[in-house]
């Protein structure tokens, strides 16, 4: 019988050799990497002395914030309803938790400062963001809808970093995610007394060698349990950022590069004609006209509360730092839709929004607070 | 069976690989009935398509029904990609499992698999001749749809540029060219479902078990697919990568899941085709 067990080998041989591979091929990939050691100072130096400015890479993003994945309950929200600033502030809030639920992919390119296109890869389905100088164009073929921005040769630097403030919307409207240098700017700048800097283990991410930036917070009021940055060993560009929470294994948010390549992208690729058929908006710079269209009206709205002109006070310091906004910021539309009930826990003094890296308190009276804080904090600051 | 007596008049010589043994195989594959029946109901899928898209006065908005319908009218070049899509979850599976189920368990049940033995073509030879049949057959049934779909697509509709997932525009020929690898990425797709059904195949002598029993698998994997617990084994049903055709449409193209799914299908064939040599080369053929 023996010749009968020698022609059923490769039906175990076989499946074994994949199971070897599977296992062996991401512990290979993953190795450990030994660069030169490195201060957090000259990590930080090779960050800001990054020159990158041209390069095309597969951005992955998860969230692990403990929230149900809203994939198919937010699809399947009714949409043009007829009212349509409800509409819009609907989109924009599902767009936010689609963010920060599961996980993304996106393809970025870049070449110079005035060229870029960020595409989220849907299913069948895809949303480009394409910046090229004076001209920001935006398209989703699920709705087969372009929305052009302009800006005139004349800009000043007002109008820059409106478009600034736009362009942050369009991407946050895209559901595109922040780079990691966009990411590790604002992190980076965040620093003070309130953080331990430190270098943490080289590690290989998209296939280079990263030198890891460890920021753990001073105090324990925080969620955060320690933010991570992994700064090409070469560039100096930023690959990977993760914030992990206390109490869990898995990093609570992470933004990383798949792949990478420096060379800088066809220059087809920012060149955007809307194709035909296709529902072109025209968006107008606020400035210019200001209460034309709805669209509009949020932007100007954004670059009001960017320049600070709404009223929110900020109790606690660094981490663990409270937002307070007054009453009647959040709609009763809002707080009444059953995705809000869903979402939102009820605690003590009002309904809580509770992830593992950010907590949100609206209070019974309308107010709405919020940090990275737990929620017993949240209630203390409501309660003064 | 004139079809086993044709295959026993191949000549298959010591070292000839079963050229000829393919070429019979193909020949009997193709020229069954039952084989150009399944071929004519997929080209009816797009020519449905186009026709009620046609004949509706009611304009398709974007996002309603299966996904690129809403372009049809556009552009009748989506025929093709639209029927493949409704055709992917259900009925490529369906004629793939009565192609690959019926491999060797059809021979069994009508008693000629003896008879191919009796040839010195080997039996690792005639269950590669097998697969290879079972795989023309994925092309051809994709190919059906697409090609079909085309055809009726030009007839019915306008046809110009093809506007891709990401905005750009391609000309007709490059979308030829990008339509040509969609159809190359669904055989492959379909590739490891042949292989279940091959060895499915071997287990039984009753064919018609063997084709439902590969059509279930198909259907079972679809399922577990959509099942948000059993997401750490998703990457690895043979089903998951089934949609990911439409990276192709995509400017530049992304290639991840072109080279994962052949990567996927691979794997599955290799399994399969070990399974199958195990079970087939050991088992008693009485019929």
């Amino acid at each position: 019988m023996t010749r009968v067990w020698v022609r059923w080998l490769p039906a175990v041989v076989v499946p074994a050799v994949i199971a070897v591979a599977v296992v062996a091929v991401p512990m290979q990939a993953g190795a450990a990497v030994d660069l030169p050691d490195k201060t957090a100072q000259e990590v930080l130096g090779l960050v800001s002395d990054s020159t990158v400015s041209s390069f095309s890479g597969t951005l992955e993003q998860t969230s692990n914030l403990g929230l149900p994945d809203l994939g198919s309950a937010l699809s399947s929200m009714p949409s043009g309803s007829g009212d349509s600033e409800t509409d819009a502030a609907a989109s924009a809030a599902t767009t936010a938790l689609e963010l920060l639920t599961g996980s993304h992919t996106a393809r970025v390119f870049a070449d110079g400062a005035d060229n870029l296109r960020v595409q989220v890869i849907d299913s069948l389905n895809e949303r480009n963001l394409i910046v090229n100088g004076d001209e920001v164009w935006f398209y989703d073929s699920e709705t087969n809808e372009a929305t052009h921005l302009a800006i005139p040769a004349d800009v000043h630097a007002d109008a820059r970093a409106e478009l600034e403030d736009a362009t942050a919307k369009a991407q946050a409207e895209a559901g595109a995610m922040p780079t990691p240098a966009e990411l590790a700017d604002r992190l980076l700048s965040d620093l003070d007394a309130s953080t331990e800097v430190t270098v943490g283990t080289d590690t290989a991410i998209a296939g280079r060698d990263a030198y890891e930036l460890r920021l753990t917070p001073r105090t324990d009021e925080t969620l955060v349990a320690s933010a991570s940055i992994f700064v090409d060993s070469e560039t100096g560009m930023p690959l990977s950022v993760d914030v992990r929470a206390h109490g869990q294994e898995d990093p609570a948010f992470r933004v990383a590069f798949t792949k990478v390549s420096f060379t800088a992208p066809d220059a087809a690729l920012f060149a955007f004609t809307p194709p035909a058929g296709a529902t072109v908006t025209e968006q107008a710079l606020p400035e210019h006209d200001g209460n034309a269209d709805h669209e509009a009206l949020t932007e100007k709205d954004l670059s009001d509360l960017a320049a600070g002109d709404l009223p929110v006070t900020v109790t606690g310091e660094g981490w663990a730092a409270v937002a307070e906004l007054p009453a009647g910021t959040v709609s009763a539309e809002l707080t009444s839709s059953p995705l809000f009930a869903q979402l939102t826990t009820s605690v003590t003094g009002g309904a809580l929004f509770s992830t593992t890296l950010l907590n949100v308190l609206v209070t019974d009276d309308g107010r709405v607070l919020a940090g990275s804080v737990p929620v017993e904090t949240l209630q203390a600051a409501a309660a003064e | 069976m004139s079809s086993s007596e044709e295959r026993l008049a191949a000549p298959v010589r010591n070292g000839s690989f079963g050229w000829a043994l393919l070429a019979s195989e193909l020949a009997v594959l193709f020229r069954r009935r039952r084989t150009i029946a399944m071929l004519l109901a997929l080209a009816l899928i797009p020519i449905l398509i186009a026709v009620a898209v046609r004949l509706s006065s009611s304009e398709v908005s974007a996002g309603q029904g299966p996904p690129f319908l809403d372009r049809i009218t556009q552009n009748g070049l989506f025929v093709g990609i639209t029927a493949l899509v409704v055709a992917i979850p259900l009925f490529l599976p369906l004629t793939i499992g009565v192609a690959a189920g019926d491999t060797i368990a059809g021979e069994a049940g009508l008693g000629t698999l003896r008879y191919l033995l009796v040839a010195p073509a080997g039996r690792v030879r005639l269950l590669l001749v097998k697969f290879a049949g079972a795989a023309a057959f994925c092309l051809a049934a994709t190919l059906t749809v697409a090609i079909t779909g085309a055809v009726i697509g030009a007839i019915l509709f306008p046809i110009g540029p093809v506007t891709l997932l990401s905005g750009d525009t391609i000309s007709v020929v490059d979308s030829i060219g990008r339509s040509v690898l969609i159809a190359l990425y669904v055989t492959v797709s379909l590739l490891g479902l042949s292989a279940i059904g091959l060895f499915i195949s071997t287990l039984t002598s009753v064919p018609v078990g063997a084709m439902a029993a590969t059509i279930v698998v198909a259907v079972t994997s679809q399922i577990l697919d959509v099942l948000p617990q059993l997401e750490w084994l998703h990457p690895w049903l043979f089903s998951h990568y089934w949609l990911g055709f439409a990276d192709i449409l995509r400017q530049p193209i992304l290639w991840d899941s072109f080279s994962d799914n052949a990567l996927l299908q691979g794997g599955y064939m290799v399994v399969f085709g070990a399974l199958a040599y195990g079970r087939f080369a050991t088992k008693d053929i009485l019929s």
